[in-house]
């Protein structure tokens, strides 16, 4: 005996066929998106870890002809104020071929061509809990050898925060769009199908269904289907985020962070279609519901 | 079991299809209702098996005044209640057993006794051998036997059919009928709306004639053999004025 066949054959649609794939359009969407929040959070939290507690000193170049002892003099009377203000933890000059590697990027690799009279930098480190006057600091610096510049890094992290704040803004914006056109979607198709198998949920109803044994059809449809998008959308957004991170490490771009996702965040990711999908659930079974709830 | 009191069947704005109807019937009995086309039969069990609401009026199912019941007290009202439809209502994409399945899952019973009561309807009403086919590919008498099978599956309280023997033929009409009194002898209440003055006359139950949006009842004359159910004069007035 052939045995349990859908009560409304719903995955005889057309319209409901193509709901899978629309579905694994928005949430591709969603993800991308998600990730995107994701991947510029941690790119700024490394940016800040990474800078916190530390300045920058550069010391002028002289005159294009300096003796270099005189220069190197220069740096350590610099370095001497440094490691005597209370709060530096550590302070130590770059030598020529650190400062190579930081220009490179920008100025390009043939170093012979650049021509370009360069400051000394100093790195240095300061006491997280009791880090110096800068104002002070400073003004003792351009005493000891004046054109002295420090350079904390608060002025382009702090736009940068801006940046990607408004970047992370935009992104729950798109999350949000793409989950309202998700719900209006499951809305519309839903009730397309009410209308379509209309004939068979009066039947139903005639004999004896309750209005949770028709939602029941109809959110079972739209979990199946939004689960089917999700593992879609899912193996693209994976595929998508590898690809751009193999071309970030290709292109090797100094200043765009690693395009890297923690191992929770990967599993929040894993989590989105189950998380469509439940809601793809709840909104049918709720449009089905209040359909119902206006029919005699 | 039904009482109507005062009853008023119209669509929209059109005119009355019946008015005044009052008459009430017993648990445990046989009616037809029969009358011209069009004179309301299938309006009154409409009203029946609550697919509609009468336009005025009172009408009490099971003790329980029907405008009273909300959509889910509705729902298990009528589980207690099976219904032959005119054009059958099979669902096209389910097998015969399935379709005669529907009401035991849609009441939740256990799956093998299910498939055991759906056998057994299914060969008892000769279409054993059909369990997998589609309505689509069974004949109008084969669909109106399933039909008959799924409104009386779960043993309703109140069996209500519209022109249950209209596709089939003699010998399967009588049994189908015979299966019908087998139902009211175990309490079921019975009401059949038909055409056939032949079956009326084959079994001896009280009739509801509707004529000029009136309802008139026809008490049955006691037959010698005894097989006939007892009339119920006092269930419904004789006449109910439009």
């Amino acid at each position: 005996m052939r045995w349990k066949a859908a009560e409304v054959p719903l995955n005889r649609d057309a319209s409901e066929r193509f709901l899978p794939w629309l579905m694994a359009f928005l949430i591709y969407l969603g993800a991308l998106a998600l990730a995107a929040a994701m991947a510029v959070h941690n790119a700024v939290g490394h940016w800040d870890s990474g800078l916190a507690g530390k300045l920058t000193v550069q010391v002028m170049p002289g005159a294009a002809d300096e003796n270099p002892a005189i220069t190197a003099e220069r740096v350590a009377r610099v370095l001497e104020e440094l490691r005597a203000t209370q709060g530096v933890v550590q302070a130590h000059a770059l030598d020529e071929e650190e400062i190579v590697d930081l220009l490179e990027p920008w100025l390009g690799g043939a170093t012979e061509s650049w021509n370009l009279p360069l400051p000394q930098v100093v790195a240095v480190e300061l006491d997280r809990d009791r880090p110096p006057d800068l104002t002070a600091l400073s003004a003792r610096l351009g005493e000891v050898e004046p054109g002295t510049a420090i350079d904390d890094h608060q002025r382009w992290l702090g736009e940068l925060l801006d940046l990607i704040r408004g970047l992370q803004i935009l992104a729950i914006g798109v999350i949000a769009l793409v989950a309202l056109a998700s719900i209006g979607a499951i809305v519309f198709i839903t009730r397309t199908g009410m209308a379509i198998h209309r004939p068979v949920i009066d039947l139903l109803h005639l004999i004896g269904a309750q209005d949770s044994f028709v939602a029941w059809q109809f959110q079972l449809h739209a979990l199946k289907q939004g689960l089917r998008g999700g593992v879609v959308a899912l193996a693209l957004t994976v595929l998508t985020l590898l690809s751009l991170g193999y071309l970030l490490q290709r292109a090797d771009i100094a200043f765009l962070p690693a395009v890297s996702l923690s191992a929770w965040e990967w599993c929040v990711l894993a989590l989105l279609p189950l998380l469509a999908a439940s809601v793809a659930m709840i909104t049918a079974r709720i449009t089905v519901l209040a359909t119902l709830a206006r029919m005699p | 079991m039904i009482r109507f009191e005062d009853v008023v069947i119209s669509y929209g704005e059109g005119p009355e299809v019946l008015s005044g109807v009052t008459f009430h019937l017993a648990p445990g009995s046989f009616h037809f209702i029969t009358g011209p086309s069009g004179a309301g039969k299938s309006s009154l069990l409409r009203l029946m098996y609550l697919a509609n609401m009468p336009s005025a009026g009172q009408i009490y199912l099971f003790g329980q005044p029907v405008e009273n019941i909300n959509r889910k007290g509705r729902a298990e009202l009528r589980r207690k209640i099976g219904v032959v439809f005119q054009d059958f209502r099979l669902l096209p994409h389910m097998t015969a057993a399935e379709n005669v399945a529907l009401p035991l899952r849609i009441a939740g019973r256990p799956e093998d006794k299910i498939k055991q009561h759906v056998a057994e309807l299914l060969a008892w009403v000769g279409l054993a051998d059909h369990c997998d086919d589609l309505p689509e590919t069974l004949s109008g008498g084969q669909q109106q036997r399933i039909a008959i099978a799924r409104a009386v599956i779960t043993r309703p309280s109140l069996l209500l059919a519209d022109e249950p023997t209209g596709n089939v033929d003699d010998r399967i009409a009588l049994r189908l009928l015979y299966l019908f009194e087998e139902l009211n002898k175990m309490g079921t209440t019975v009401v059949i709306a038909t055409h056939s003055e032949q079956l009326m006359a084959r079994l001896n139950h009280p009739v509801i004639r509707l004529t000029d949006k009136a309802l008139y009842l026809e008490t049955p004359q006691p037959k010698a053999s005894g097989t006939a159910i007892e009339a119920e004069a006092e269930d419904v007035p004789e006449e109910s004025a439009a």
